[in-house]
């Protein structure tokens, strides 16, 4: 585990690397701006803190407004580490199955709002127990199928069985539907507002149909980061689940209103050969899943060719302007799994460190 | 943090929390074993590259079987950093140290253990050589070279040479030898890679002569090798870098079908939304999937047909027999053993199918 804790008000020349840099000013605009898009909507954000997994990043979107108060966090650990950190409303919006990981969302329940998503009988039954016998409640939502074809009911009549099932089971309560969504590709303004609604809207069927057998759905949570300005204007939708706009990603450079807040920093430790430079950044600080390659920020000309286990081969057309010892920044193509991948963020405002924060659900897997 | 259920020792593996990574400590102890005999006895030693696992307790299993000395390599000061503190005494670090704190940090490691580092500059020998001296200590020095892998590196021959003539010449810095790896690229058949491995170390080899020729003694010839046991007999070669061998994975086991996968990654079933579908509670994140996405050794029904960041998603054909239910335990084995640690605190050391030991990922995220 990394130990590496620079001053604060070191400047960021100095900082060793590779470290895992958030650009304070930037992050700033990114929560200001969901303050900004959701203060007078009925729909409110609700952070997905599988891509931050740190609890003070949590706050300050809460703080800067915008959100139902709370997050979404992709496994029970992770919701422990953010209930750790002050965190009181949790959604996880993931089926959690056996009886130690039920034991521990339950646990959660006694200092937490709690929410969970479900697409089975049996796994609600399996809930209902263990949180009647601790004397608990734990939210549930059904989770839906859109398109992704993973987890979620395939048929509406599906979910209405659910709802039905956990509304009638003590220690748990029914509180409607959530559903992901996701696009390939960089699609433009005009094919999200087309594909987004499309896919959301078998949400909405289960949200009706469940609705017409007189049980109220409190909740209806859909979407992420590419649909946060689709989603307010879709009546019925409750709550967003964004998460890779608050430090962005080179995958997501078609979300043109956030900025790319999240940045790795190298060095440059060797210039074997004309027009090439090695970076101190190989996969496994950058993370590459299917050999995406992360982007090389602000210097033209300069491209990263390729990545090793711990070295980057950067490449430029004419004179390399990188020297032994340059320090560099690149934007990852995968950012959640790039975070998970870190110790410590690093903020940064005004090229000095502000802030050195601890990444506590770094590694919650479970 | 990972924040995994410890379950007391003497746990049956299928009962441990998930996602988990796990080692089969026999599995381990034999690959270790045969890899190792062939060192037994020859000159050439093997330095295992404890980059991949991370784990000193399984470094310090890789130094007390037959056919090393004493020492082992990685690719960061904090990585070494952290295997000095386990006590190993002797680390090569098989990367580039630039940067005065990094290299303040080399410097202050050579007190406590006997540290080499690759160079491929002589602005970079001018550096570690004026940081010794004021430090009072002496660095080993390998030239690092490039025989078209296409990373750091001297050419081979004459800037081999020129090279090894500044070390030699710089105060607190002691010549050692050469040095030579692999690219990470494993994305050809197993005859060319192995030819492209003999290849570049006939290079070093002869880059050995030349400077021999020129009155500059050799000790160390450090190369790494697809398959290293057949290096073990390439005379010339003193040392032979491997790292893979121990846990194995996927992408290795053409190269070294002898060897059995030691570690595994044991998931659980958390959906079944439609028949001959299940999703797991294991997804990019868990399995470090940089080089692909894992298998299902032992159950070819199975198919992982894709992966999510938090999921993965199993599919099998209408009529296979296949019957799973939600909790139920799938075991992965990773495309890329040294992805796949560095995304866990933990390795769960298993043994005749129970919990033996909870090993600490000590260097998992030490990329300084």
């Amino acid at each position: 585990m990394e130990n590496y804790r620079p001053l604060i008000g070191t400047d960021i020349e100095e900082l060793d690397t590779p470290c895992l840099l958030i650009d304070m000013d930037l992050l700033d605009r990114n929560f200001g701006l969901i303050a900004d898009t959701y203060k007078d909507t009925e729909c409110k954000m609700r952070a997905h803190i599988k891509n931050l997994k740190t609890p003070i990043l949590a706050h300050m979107q809460i703080r800067a407004g915008g959100t139902v108060g709370g997050v979404c966090a992709a496994k029970v650990s992770e919701a422990e580490a953010m209930v750790e950190g002050g965190i009181d409303d949790i959604l996880i919006p993931n089926q959690v199955v056996t009886p130690e990981k039920i034991t521990r969302l339950c646990t959660l329940a006694r200092q937490a709002r709690m929410m969970v998503a479900a697409d089975n009988t049996d796994n609600l039954q399996a809930l209902s127990n263990t949180a009647s016998e601790m004397g608990v409640s734990v939210g549930v939502v059904i989770e839906v199928d859109t398109q992704m074809e993973r987890a979620g009911i395939r048929a509406t009549e599906q979910g209405v069985v659910l709802a039905k099932v956990a509304d009638s089971l003590p220690g748990i309560e029914f509180k409607g539907v959530m559903s992901h969504q996701t696009l390939p590709g960089q699609p433009d303004r005009e094919t999200r507002f087309i594909e987004g609604p499309r896919f959301i809207q078998k949400t909405l069927d289960v949200k009706d149909a469940i609705e017409a057998e007189g049980i109220p759905v409190e909740v209806v949570s859909a979407g992420e980061s590419w649909t946060y300005d689709i989603c307010p204007t879709i009546p019925g939708v409750t709550e967003v689940e964004g998460g890779t706009y608050a430090l962005m990603s080179h995958a997501y450079a078609y979300m043109e209103d956030f900025e790319f807040a999240g940045k790795i920093l190298g060095t440059v430790t060797s210039t074997p050969r004309p027009g090439v430079a090695i970076g101190d950044t190989g996969s496994r600080c950058l993370a590459s899943p299917s050999g995406v390659l992360p982007e090389l920020d602000g210097i033209e000309g300069v491209r990263v060719d390729s990545l090793g286990a711990s070295h980057a081969v950067l490449k430029s057309d004419g004179d390399m302007p990188l020297q032994i010892g340059d320090k560099f920044q690149l934007i990852s193509g995968q950012q959640d799994i790039m975070v998970n991948r870190w110790d410590q963020f690093i903020g940064v405002r005004d090229g000095k460190v502000e802030a050195v924060w601890d990444i506590t659900a770094r590694g919650c897997h479970n | 943090m990972e924040r995994p259920i410890i379950k007391p020792i003497g746990t049956p593996v299928e009962e441990l929390d998930t996602p988990a990574l796990v080692v089969d400590m026999d599995a381990l102890e034999e690959n270790i074993r045969q890899v190792h005999s062939s060192f037994e006895g020859t000159e050439t030693k093997i330095r295992p590259y404890v980059e991949t696992h991370r784990c000193p307790a399984i470094a310090h299993k890789q130094l007390a079987a037959a056919g090393t000395n004493g020492g082992v390599s990685v690719a960061s000061v904090g990585e070494a950093e952290a295997f000095a503190q386990s006590g190993i005494s002797d680390i090569l670090i098989v990367n580039e140290v630039v940067g005065a704190q990094k290299i303040a940090r080399l410097c202050a490691l050579a007190r406590q253990a006997k540290v080499t580092v690759a160079v491929d500059s002589a602005a970079n020998a001018a550096s570690l050589s004026e940081a010794a001296q004021s430090a009072g200590v002496t660095l080993n020095a390998l030239v690092d070279i490039n025989t078209g892998q296409e990373r750091g590196g001297v050419a081979p021959g004459q800037p081999a040479l020129a090279l090894a003539r500044i070390l030699s010449s710089s105060d607190s810095l002691n010549f050692s030898g050469l040095m030579s790896l692999d690219g990470d690229d494993l994305g050809e058949d197993a005859d060319a890679l192995i030819e492209k491995s003999c290849h570049r170390i006939q290079q070093t080899l002869e880059t050995r002569e030349t400077l021999e020729g020129n009155g500059i003694s050799v000790e160390t010839v450090c190369v790494s090798a697809q398959q290293p046991h057949l290096a073990s007999e390439v005379s010339g070669v003193t040392e032979v870098m491997s790292g893979a061998y121990a846990l194995m994975d996927v992408r290795h086991s053409a190269l070294l079908p002898e060897l059995e996968p030691a570690a595994k990654v044991l998931a659980a079933v958390t959906s079944l939304p439609e028949p001959g579908t299940a999703i797991l509670d294991t997804g990019r994140k868990a399995m470090g999937d940089d080089y692909g996405f894992p298998i299902i050794a032992g159950r070819e029904e199975l198919e992982v047909v894709s992966m999510s960041a938090e999921h993965g998603k199993l599919q099998w054909q209408d009529g296979a027999d296949v019957s799973l239910s939600l909790g139920d335990r799938i075991w992965f084995t990773p495309m890329d053993i040294g992805a796949c640690v560095n995304v866990y605190d933990y390795i769960q050391a298993v043994r005749g199918g129970k919990l033996e030991a909870v090993l600490d990922i000590s260097a998992r995220g030490l990329y300084r």
